[in-house]
């Protein structure tokens, strides 16, 4: 009954929202707010990926902009070393940095949240350290030029790569959506809620987490290596931010870590505010603290996210649809019991 | 020659890692925190006594009798005002997403109020150096690891002979315990954070002496001193004042033959080398255990 109407309304939302995507390039005044487009989708795949570790597990990277600057690289360096085919070296690039998510995660994932956290932060400060030292290989700080993969006007490359992230965008959320639903997924939940008694229950954790972990790592650095092909110019300092890295944990977080939509609706709000601000006010140190106020606002005061927090809003005005059976988190049980007592 | 100078170097650069770390083990030890916004007020501490400097002209050093107080308050009601606030079954992640901000807005912040240049001290003992041994220290050095060992000997006094160090150390390792023996540990946790950050209020000071400074310059603190406290086992001030030596003689020594980009490596080497075979660290307890 109430379940019949609520899936009419999410089918709508999504055909909606899919149609925008779709319609956006041919509403594009001009090629520059197409090329925004363009990046806005690729911070969509980016928070995507990002929630395969962070809304499943609550395991929260702050790295996940060096495996995106990793992949980006591995396309790059493919295709000029190697001179391997544009798509082909994307290919390689992503199995070769979800190879390396195995040990990396190996070291991350055995003990608790902490450490990989830590581990996250210095994957970025490492990445960028060795690219911009290595100057003979990746070209230090003078940049990589990637070259082109068609030979197209810029309004229609742009054109070409929206629709190609568009693509890499519905496999990420279709792939987040199988593991949602599958008994992986319950799994990777349970080590969300209760790590401990997940793993008392048998869930073989840290398979699990490492698992995801490299399948999260695997699409990261897809759209990286997207990203390169598209822009065609390498810096480490931008590839190896650790800017990135929390607008990514920004845009899911605000959307919402436990929807599938959520860090798209993120994405969407932050990609383009983040581009707003680009083009009317240029690149201020106010960036940065526009960035950090949000991030903490959004911590201490919405951390389920806007969607979340739209749909309890709704919920409290729709006074007839309560159902008998709510998802109750391990955090809300604490805090009902906490209020009981 | 060169050796023995690295040697004594490393020992100096030591003494600074010892005593910022020591601040970040403390926040972890009371609220399992792991607080990424540490470095960044370390540069904040050190832009505050070049600018203190610089306009008014006093020393450098004389900066702490403002910014050790002054962040110590900031500690406290960054502990009592914002921390507390989060759930604590998502404590861990969520404090970590918090202080990141917070490091971003300090950054911005700075960038904000003294553009992006580069700043450094000039002092009339700034190129002052002696010989030891065949081995040249500039006196800035010998003065910010003094700096350190003084803090880090009162921080040790205060932790053991005090009846507030008790308290905390009791905070830190058994809270339950620690409030049915009467202990306020709401009030001594705030306090501890008061007095982590004040360490970082020492050593930007210290640092303010001999580095060139700038707003983006916390990033390469923050990995060493996360490296650290990692070696030397989550939550132990012992374990991260012997991994912070240990590592900044690493790096000082590896200087010699990677040169200085290079020889940063070495602390992430030591980390994920840790974090593979001895998650708990080199001299962590049980609290290390888990995290």
């Amino acid at each position: 009954m109430p379940n019949a109407s609520k899936r009419i309304l999410v089918g709508t939302a999504i055909a909606l929202l899919a149609a925008a995507i779709l319609v956006f390039p041919s509403l594009a005044p001009n090629p520059y707010i197409l090329s925004s487009g363009v990046l806005v989708l690729n911070y969509a795949v980016l928070a995507t990926s990002w929630n395969f570790v962070g809304g499943f597990t609550g395991y929260i990277s702050l790295g996940h902009g060096a495996l995106a600057g990793l992949g980006g690289y591995a396309t790059g360096l493919l295709v000029v070393k190697a001179g391997l085919p544009s798509f082909a070296a994307l290919a390689v690039a992503a199995l070769l940095v979800a190879a390396l998510a195995v040990p990396l995660g190996m070291a991350a994932l055995r003990v608790r949240g902490a450490s990989f956290v830590i581990v996250s932060i210095a994957l970025v400060l490492i990445l960028l350290l060795v690219f911009q030292s290595w100057a003979s290989f990746t070209g230090g700080s003078r940049g990589l030029v990637v070259p082109r993969p068609f030979d197209l006007s810029r309004p229609e490359h742009h054109r070409v790569f929206y629709y190609l992230f568009a693509v890499l965008l519905a496999i990420a959320v279709l792939a987040w959506w199988l593991i949602d639903r599958s008994r992986f997924g319950l799994g990777l939940k349970s080590i969300r809620e209760d790590e401990d008694k997940a793993e008392a229950l048998g869930t073989p954790t840290f398979a699990y987490k490492l698992i995801v972990f490299v399948v999260s790592a695997g699409f990261t650095a897809l759209a990286g290596g997207l990203y390169a092909l598209w822009f065609g110019d390498l810096d480490p300092v931008f590839q190896f931010s650790i800017l990135t890295g929390s607008y990514l944990v920004l845009m899911a977080l605000l959307g919402g870590v436990r929807n599938l939509f959520g860090p798209v609706a993120g994405a969407i709000l932050v990609g383009t505010a983040l581009e707003y601000f680009k083009v009317e006010y240029g690149d201020t140190p106010l960036h940065l603290v526009a960035t950090g106020v949000l991030l903490a606002l959004v911590v201490l005061f919405m951390p389920d996210g806007v969607l979340p927090a739209i749909g309890d809003l709704l919920k409290r005005l729709d006074r007839t649809k309560k159902s008998s059976i709510r998802e109750v988190t391990a955090a809300e049980l604490a805090e009902q019991r906490k209020a009981a007592v | 020659m060169l050796l023995f100078q690295s040697i004594l170097l490393g020992l100096l650069l030591g003494g600074l890692y010892a005593l910022l770390a020591s601040g970040l083990t403390l926040y972890f030890g009371i609220m399992r925190v792991v607080m990424i916004a540490h470095s960044a007020f370390l540069i904040l501490a050190a832009y505050l006594a070049w600018w203190m400097h610089d306009r008014i002209g006093v020393d450098p050093l004389l900066s702490m009798v403002v910014t050790v107080p002054l962040f110590f308050a900031a500690g406290v009601g960054l502990q009592r005002l914002l921390l507390t606030r989060l759930r604590p079954a998502t404590l861990t992640m969520m404090s970590v997403l918090l202080t990141f901000a917070i490091a971003l807005t300090v950054e911005g912040l700075l960038g904000y109020a003294f553009t992006g240049t580069q700043r450094r001290v000039q002092l009339g003992y700034s190129s002052a150096s002696f010989e030891i041994f065949g081995a040249r220290i500039a006196v800035v050095k010998l003065i910010a690891f003094v700096l350190a060992v003084i803090a880090l000997s009162g921080l040790y006094v205060l932790m053991k002979r005090t009846r507030f160090g008790w308290a905390l150390r009791a905070t830190i390792q058994h809270r339950d315990a620690a409030r049915l023996l009467g202990i306020d540990t709401e009030r001594v946790a705030g306090y501890g954070f008061g007095i982590g950050l004040a360490t970082a209020a020492v050593g930007g000071t210290a640092l303010s002496l001999d580095t060139t400074i700038y707003p983006s310059l916390h990033w390469h603190w923050i990995g060493p001193l996360m490296a650290i406290i990692v070696v030397g086992g989550l939550g132990s001030v012992p374990g991260a004042a012997a991994a912070a030596m240990v590592l900044g003689m690493a790096q000082s020594l590896l200087q010699i033959p990677m040169g200085t980009t290079w020889a940063q490596t070495v602390f992430y080497v030591a980390l994920f080398a840790t974090l593979a075979f001895r998650p708990q660290g080199f001299f962590g307890g049980r609290l290390a255990q888990r995290f």
